[in-house]
């Protein structure tokens, strides 16, 4: 488990998306209202919302742009919240499937909730509370057989 | 044929209007009201599975199914090739970030597209690089993406396999290939000529432009939408050949469908695609929505409606062909607009086939193109006349620029009333006045 910084919806998607650039993160672990986990946001999703649909489904298209419209894509997170990152199913209600486990999950546990999720990150909660994460970094280094 | 009682032929009517009310609201999936109906009918005993699966007459028509499975696997290879992307760009470039010059182009796309694949495929083709290029000369895209579903209902028009209501008719009617082309499809030159002339009125607030952005469109590179130019070659020669088979199927005694099944087999084989590309954009629910549809159709047949309705209709109708074919195209093209135009074409086309074969007057075949104009072309009238409309609509209220059933009608019944309008002197003159 480690210590890892946690976001809310109303946090400014600029400043999260800095969080991931300057600490290398995979992702951040977004709370609900209550406090608890409800998605892990990951790199790739603030790509996908940065990116009109009709690019990010269609790489034939991308390809046509040039290398210069990239460097104007971090500008779409301004005014943004991360709540307004997120894909629309994972509203203050979404109840299903969050990025959880309890302190005494056990390794096959957590490896089902991060690969059927797709999460690379897991939130370990104690009492309603975030007590820390897991990244798949960690777990992957732990049951890497050593050489 | 069996010999059904009052009771099955009243409840087979009930079970038919049911669905069909079903469809027309989309109280549930259509797919889902087809397929509940055909069961329904196999219930009461209006059909059975022999009539279903193996009469011409009565059952599914299985060269429609065939022929339009073979083109969404034609369509599924060629749509990763980049070639429609390749073209849109190049129009852009070409139209020098004018906004009327870029909407005719892409117009005629669309509209050439239309008329050899499926009207849904051309949408989900051209929409995407439509919103690129729309937003790279900062014009709304709405006005356009609405032209583009009209165009492709206007040119799907043209030929028996661009718009499933004209296979449907192909079919029943017995007539081809170069039937559809040489009848429909000067026609369908001079409505897309009258759409572009018209449009530039209706849409006039969409060609405002900032010229400032103009020059955006020309940084785009066309030649990088196409991934492998090899592909492309072997795909559009395949597609020719596709076309040129289509054209010579008559001489070559060789039915639409077949043509299109191996078509597809030979685009599979020269693309060396894998399943999940050339089934990519078989949409297996359409598929099935036919079978259901043609099996509560051939239920019809098969209790004698069709025919007890086909009797009053050729009463009717007695040797005024061309107040039949008047009312087939106005009364096709307002019910077209409201409902799925291949339900309706699926229960009429029997009855025109009836009042065609009861005639031995040459203009009878107008009939046939009064109902594919009309239902093809009624389409346009609103938001959920076609579903390239519904398409398009769904496709810009996820880029966050919603049309509105109202903002999509008044566009769609001008050109609606425009095309059907200009659709009737042709049959007329054609048909009626020069024989």
């Amino acid at each position: 488990m480690e210590d890892f910084p946690l976001v809310t919806g109303t946090t400014d998607a600029f400043e999260a998306t800095s969080l991931l650039v300057t600490r290398a993160l995979p992702g951040l672990v977004v709370l609900d209202d209550a406090g608890l986990p409800l998605v892990v946001l990951p790199g790739s999703q603030v790509l996908r919302f940065l990116l009109p649909d009709y690019i990010a489904e269609d790489p034939g298209l991308a390809a046509v742009l040039p290398e210069a419209d990239a460097d104007r894509l971090g500008a779409g997170l301004a005014g943004r919240t991360v709540a307004e990152l997120l894909p629309e199913e994972f509203g203050p209600t979404h109840q299903r499937d969050r990025p959880i486990v309890r302190p005494d999950a056990t390794m096959m546990q957590i490896a089902s909730v991060m690969s059927r999720q797709r999460s690379p990150i897991v939130a370990v909660v104690r009492d309603r509370r975030v007590a820390g994460v897991i990244t798949v970094h960690r777990f992957l280094g732990a049951v890497l057989p050593q050489r | 044929m069996t010999e059904p009682n009052g009771v099955v032929v009243a409840a087979a009517l009930v079970v038919f209007v049911g669905a069909y009310v079903l469809i027309a609201t989309e109280r549930v999936p259509r797919v889902q009201a087809a397929l509940g109906g055909a069961a329904l009918m196999f219930v009461l005993g209006a059909t059975t599975g022999h009539e279903a699966f193996f009469s011409a007459e009565t059952g599914i028509d299985w060269s429609v199914v065939i022929l339009l499975f073979g083109m969404m696997v034609v369509v599924s290879v060629v749509k990763p090739t980049g070639l429609f992307e390749y073209l849109a760009i190049w129009s852009a470039k070409r139209s020098r970030g004018r906004p009327y010059r870029l909407f005719v182009l892409l117009t005629l796309i669309t509209a050439g597209a239309s008329a050899f694949l499926d009207n849904v495929t051309t949408v989900l083709l051209v929409a995407p690089v439509t919103l690129l290029v729309c937003s790279r000369i900062g014009v709304r895209p709405e006005p356009f993406l609405v032209a583009l579903a009209l165009a492709s209902n206007i040119g799907g028009t043209a030929t028996l396999i661009g718009d499933p209501p004209n296979i449907i008719i192909g079919s029943r009617s017995g007539l081809g290939f170069n039937d559809f082309l040489l009848n429909l499809a000067p026609l369908v030159v001079v409505l897309v000529i009258a759409f572009l002339a018209v449009a530039r009125l209706v849409f006039r607030k969409a060609f405002v432009v900032d010229p400032a952005k103009v020059q955006d469109v020309m940084t785009l590179d066309e030649r990088k939408a196409i991934a492998d130019p090899a592909l492309l070659r072997r795909v559009l020669l395949v597609l020719g050949l596709i076309v040129t088979a289509f054209v010579l199927s008559d001489t070559l005694h060789q039915e639409p469908a077949v043509i299109a099944l191996l078509g597809a087999g030979l685009m599979i084989l020269v693309s060396r695609s894998t399943r999940d590309v050339f089934l990519q954009d078989v949409e297996w629910e359409t598929l099935v929505f036919f079978i259901g549809l043609f099996v509560m159709v051939g239920a019809l047949v098969n209790t004698g409606v069709i025919e007890w309705l086909g009797r009053h209709v050729v009463d009717a109708v007695g040797d005024h062909y061309l107040l039949a074919a008047t009312v087939l195209l106005f009364g096709s093209a307002v019910l077209s607009g409201v409902i799925d135009n291949i339900p309706y074409v699926a229960t009429v086309a029997p009855l025109v086939a009836g009042l065609v074969a009861t005639s031995d007057r040459p203009e009878s075949v107008a009939l046939w193109w009064a109902l594919a104009l009309g239902a093809d072309l009624g389409g346009n009238a609103t938001a959920v006349g076609a579903s390239a409309n519904v398409v398009v609509t769904g496709i810009a209220a996820r880029q966050g620029t919603p049309i509105s059933f109202a903002t999509f009608t008044r566009y769609g019944i001008v050109v609606a009333a425009l095309t059907v309008a200009l659709s009737w002197p042709y049959l007329w003159l054609r048909y009626f006045v020069l024989g």
